[in-house]
């Protein structure tokens, strides 16, 4: 994509993120995208290849406040959501809240908790609420959580449903730097870490009104049918057992207009659904045993989908 | 090759079930035409096959059972005795080694029916395998399909074997295989699920589609061949380059006769048209010397009488003088087979064809032959001069007084009978002429003898002479049934069993009416049913005189018995009025048939006449015109972009903009860059900049986006980007 036409404020705050990251230009645009599409992130990366300074200078740049919740096999609910204790002064109970009330979580190794605290967070992502002893409390927005998972390592581990994951607008990979970006990773290792000194270029309540903003961005019902297709056509494949929900295409739909508008269109391309449709698809297809068993994976399928799905060149005629 | 499971679903069975049924088609004529009996069992053999196929019985197991099957039908076929009481096995294994030996010796002849049969199945266990091969791996069907038909027509025209029913299942079935193949095909091209809902869309229009179109084909009325049916042209070529079978069957004309009997065999191949002024029998030989089997020449082939274009024909026929009145006439023949000879009327004077030909007489047949610098060659048309003979009665009935002048030799030579002949049929035909006088009426008389009730005219049921039998003897005696050659023999030897000279003539009769063609002219269809053959006798004086002993033929002979008796002389006033009678009531006769069945007929007639004419000015017409399409469609790029500029140049309208971009886009294409199904306008504009090095496609696209993803078509959108898309437009120009 043309980054000339790139929306001026969206280009400062990946400006601002670029400062920190060296690289992960693509990463930074997702994780931007799944913000201002009110969504949220599942990393699946190995450890140490900077998902946790993604999402803090993520946070900074918008003046966000960033929490971290690190998931153990021990942590509990209320160890999340927050919980009331009794204050013998006041003579009442009250209610400190968990890190979820916050804007932006990283959820750091979320499969190494067990299903019961999963969805303590889970479930605060779908409803923007939590409720603990029985008083439900309004998580501030933005919110938004980025959420990452180790894949190397399985034992020990809960790994989260299909169902759960379908709850995540995007999956992402991060993947090591380029030999020259490592090098320039050292390089700023030697010094003092630059993320303690990154401003924020935009304040939240400007956050908000591009969110409001993005969902005015035109989607034609050409795209729409053309999100549909795709949706039907990962249903209908034969290596695969479970397509992409309704939920999937509306996501799809929703990652499309953040992304037309980070490159400052008021509209929609097959061009930004193609380029979102990995992330936003491959982690809710389940494929057949035997298609795993050929090695077939998710990603290929989506490939094999948009290879054959056409792509629409004239206007829908009703 | 990622191999497929065999599914065990509806579908498939009915593939297998259909597959079988093409494989059946291949066994059904071999019962008909080889000695191979027992065919079920083949049958048992092929559905078995096909079963454990579809079952995914394990080879090791299936193997064995198709052997196990195979030994027990071998031994149920050929060996005497329970089949475990192995007393069998070692004359079989004995058999099996002595075939071994003999394909060793490539003795293929002697190869005993155990070990064909054997072969037979070993033939057919490949067989389903690679029918299985064709269905479950390759899912094309086609090249076995196209096989399959090849295989019926080739036997429905060539051997007696009548696949009309066969042509129907085999389309049938095979078009439902390859209408389910495509849809298994299609599944696995676009990786989609087989599901209940979408076999059904599928093969719910698929079942209507063959249905209708086999009942459609199966109720619409059938045209009669267009072409000439090519095999007796085939057989005929194979014929002259020598190998006579024994005359058993006769088809159309032949020229061997040596052994006559059997069926007579349509053939509705056309082998010439002649336009006439009168309807009359075309002679192409006769034949002088009566075997007891057939016909054959006395004298040696090898005698020719040459003569050029214009001059008179040295054939024997009727001698001018005045117990004959003569008609001059002419008539045109246009050949629609190759053969190097001319057919040609009673009478013919002369003959006129391309000036390079030459002509020669087989003395011995009287068979014209036609030559171009020596070699026999077929001519395309030509033109016969003849005379239409008028016999006196009187003259015929007082020829036999001159019966004296007749040479030996020549009376030999035409009442030549074997001395196999019994004797009845000389005793018959004393009988049938013992109260007549003269050689007229005595042959008068035997001609109108086959007109009896017991003598009935069959082309089907008709028996061949055995060894010991006389062709004529049983046709007279015991059969009497037959066609023009039982009737023509029969009425010639007993002609000659009575002293009357006579040969047997072979030719064609008038053919088929089609149309007049003006100035009084016919043109007369003569087809290979037209074969014909009669008899014609000699009186002194007088010359040939044809009969038609076969019922229901007329030879159109005009007799003249007004005058019998009274001076010959007198008869030429009345000349002119017999000519004509028999030309009146023919052209009433059309005019009837005409009005009756209403003017339709007429134009399709007509229509079917002038294809028939113009065949050729049609076909070479047809053919340019497609070509010039064609060549218009191949050279499509160098034209096609200049009118698609000319006609968007004159309009400003912006509705015009999609409109021209898909054009664009279509002529791209054709140019050579290919959009893949899955490529974004975006993406492909980029590729065809790069490809012309510009950036006018990106910019135009850019447009065309903001037009169809959010639905704005700006003003100006076309005029401004007019120049862009032009360029791009000239540049497909090939």
């Amino acid at each position: 994509m043309d980054r000339n036409h790139m929306h001026p404020t969206i280009e400062r705050v990946l400006g601002n993120i670029e400062k920190v990251m060296i690289g992960k230009r693509d990463v930074a645009e997702l994780s931007l995208v799944a913000l201002l599409a009110e969504g949220h992130v599942l990393l699946e990366d190995v450890p140490g290849v900077g998902k946790t300074m993604m999402v803090r200078a993520l946070a900074k740049s918008v003046g966000a406040a960033f929490k971290r919740i690190q998931f153990t096999p021990d942590l509990l609910p209320s160890d999340v959501t927050g919980v009331s204790i009794y204050n013998p002064k006041e003579m009442e109970f009250q209610f400190r809240p968990g890190p979820i009330m916050g804007n932006i979580i990283l959820a750091d190794e979320i499969n190494r908790t067990s299903p019961k605290t999963q969805s303590a967070l889970l479930e605060g992502m779908e409803e923007s609420s939590v409720t603990i002893d029985g008083v439900t409390h309004r998580l501030e927005k933005p919110f938004f959580v980025m959420a990452t998972q180790n894949p190397i390592e399985y034992e020990g581990t809960y790994p989260l449903p299909e169902a759960q994951l379908d709850r995540f607008l995007l999956k992402m990979k991060m993947g090591y730097p380029e030999v020259s970006e490592e090098m320039e990773v050292l390089n700023r290792a030697q010094r003092i870490p630059p993320i303690e000194e990154l401003e924020p270029v935009i304040d939240l309540a400007e956050l908000r009104e591009l969110q409001k903003e993005i969902k005015e961005v035109h989607v034609d019902d050409t795209i729409k049918r053309y999100i549909v297709d795709i949706a039907n056509r990962t249903r209908t494949h034969s290596s695969v057992y479970l397509g992409a929900s309704p939920r999937g295409s509306i996501a799809l739909m929703k990652a499309a207009q953040a992304y037309a508008f980070m490159y400052g269109r008021d509209y929609v391309l097959p061009d930004d659904i193609q380029y979102l449709a990995p992330a936003v698809f491959v982690h809710r297809i389940i494929l057949k045993s035997e298609a795993k068993f050929e090695g077939i994976t998710a990603d290929e399928v989506v490939e094999r989908v948009f290879a054959r799905v056409p792509v629409p060149v004239q206007r829908l005629v009703k | 090759m990622t191999s497929h499971k065999v599914q065990k679903d509806l579908a498939t069975f009915l593939l297998y079930v259909l597959g079988f049924l093409l494989l059946w088609e291949w066994l059904r004529p071999l019962e008909q035409l080889t000695d191979t009996s027992n065919i079920t069992v083949f049958l048992i053999f092929l559905m078995l096959s096909l079963l454990m196929s579809f079952y995914g019985v394990s080879p090791l197991l299936s193997g064995f059972i198709k052997v196990l099957y195979v030994v027990y039908v071998l031994h149920f076929l050929y060996f005497e005795g329970a089949f475990f009481q192995t007393s069998w096995i070692s004359p079989f294994w004995e058999d099996l080694i002595y075939n071994f030996s003999l394909m060793a010796d490539r003795d293929w002849s002697s190869i005993t029916n155990l070990f064909r049969s054997l072969l037979f199945f070993v033939l057919l266990g490949l067989m389903t395998y690679l029918i299985q091969y064709w269905l479950i791996n390759r899912r094309q069907i086609f090249i076995f399909l196209f096989m399959t038909l090849v295989y019926i027509t080739v036997l429905d025209t060539f051997t007696p074997y009548v696949a009309n029913g066969a042509i129907v299942r085999t389309v049938i079935a095979g078009f439902a295989v390859m209408g389910i193949l495509t849809f298994y095909r299609l599944l696995d091209k676009e990786g989609i699920k087989k599901e209940v809902s979408l076999s059904r869309k599928w093969m719910v229009p698929l079942a209507l589609l063959i249905a209708v179109s086999a009942g459609l084909g199966f109720t619409a009325p059938k045209a009669e061949p267009m072409w000439p049916d090519p095999v007796p042209f085939i057989k005929s070529y194979g014929q002259n380059s020598g190998g006579n079978g024994p005359g058993i069957q006769k088809i159309g004309y032949g020229e061997d006769d040596s052994r006559l009997g059997g069926p007579f065999i349509g053939d509705n191949g056309v082998v010439f048209r002649a336009e006439v002024e009168s309807r009359h029998y075309w002679k192409v030989e006769t034949k002088d010397t009566y075997t007891g089997k057939g016909w054959v020449t006395s004298q040696p082939e090898e005698e020719f009488l040459p003569f050029g274009m214009g001059e008179d024909i040295p054939v024997s026929s009727f001698i001018d003088n005045n117990a004959i009145e003569t008609t001059e006439e002419t008539s045109s023949v246009y050949t629609f087979m190759n053969y190097p000879h001319v057919v040609y009327p009673l009478g013919v004077k002369s003959i006129d064809a391309p000036p390079f030909i030459t002509y020669e007489l087989e003395t011995a047949t009287e068979k014209i032959r036609t030559l171009d610098g020596g070699r026999p060659v077929a001519l395309d048309q030509y033109k016969l001069r003849f005379e239409v003979p008028e016999y006196s009665v009187t003259g015929l009935k007082s020829a036999e007084t001159n019966a004296g002048v007749l040479p030996d030799e020549f009376l030999a030579r035409y009442t030549q009978l074997p001395d196999e002949l019994p004797n009845r049929v000389r005793e018959l035909a004393l009988e049938i002429t013992q109260d007549k006088t003269d050689w007229f009426e005595k042959a008068r008389e035997l001609e109108r003898y086959f007109h009896r009730s017991e003598y009935n005219y069959d082309q089907q049921d008709v028996a061949v002479p055995d060894e010991d039998e006389d062709y004529v003897d049983q046709f007279l005696f015991d059969t009497k049934q037959g066609y023009c050659d039982n009737f023509s023999s029969s009425m010639a030897v007993m002609a000659r069993s009575i002293g009357l000279p006579a040969r047997w003539v072979k030719g064609y009769t008038e053919g088929e009416f089609q149309q007049p063609t003006g100035s009084g002219l016919r043109l007369f269809e003569v087809t290979n049913n037209n074969a014909h053959s009669w008899v014609e006798i000699y009186f002194p004086e007088i010359g040939w005189v044809p009969f038609e002993p076969t019922q229901g033929f007329s030879n159109n002979i005009q007799f003249n018995f007004d005058n019998a008796g009274q001076n010959t002389n007198q008869a030429e006033p009345e000349e002119p009025k017999e000519t004509e009678t028999p030309v009146k009531p023919e052209k009433t006769e059309e005019k009837v048939a005409d009005e009756s069945s209403f003017s339709i007929k007429e134009i399709w007639e007509s229509v079917k006449a002038f294809f028939a004419d113009n065949w050729k000015v049609i076909g070479i017409a047809v053919l340019t015109g497609a070509l010039l399409i064609l060549m218009l469609y191949q050279k499509r790029g160098k034209w096609l972009p200049h009118y698609f500029v000319w006609r968007f140049k004159q309009t400003e309208k912006d509705e015009h903009f999609p409109k021209a971009y898909l054009i664009l886009l279509k002529e791209l294409d054709r140019y050579g860059l290919k959009r893949k199904n899955g490529q974004t306008l975006r993406e492909y504009a980029k590729y065809v900049d790069s490809f012309f090095s510009t950036k006018e496609m990106s910019r135009l696209t850019s447009r065309y986006e903001e037009l169809i993803y959010r639905g704005v078509l700006k003003e100006g959108s076309w005029t401004e980007t007019k120049e862009l898309w032009e360029n791009l437009i000239k540049k497909t120009i090939a």
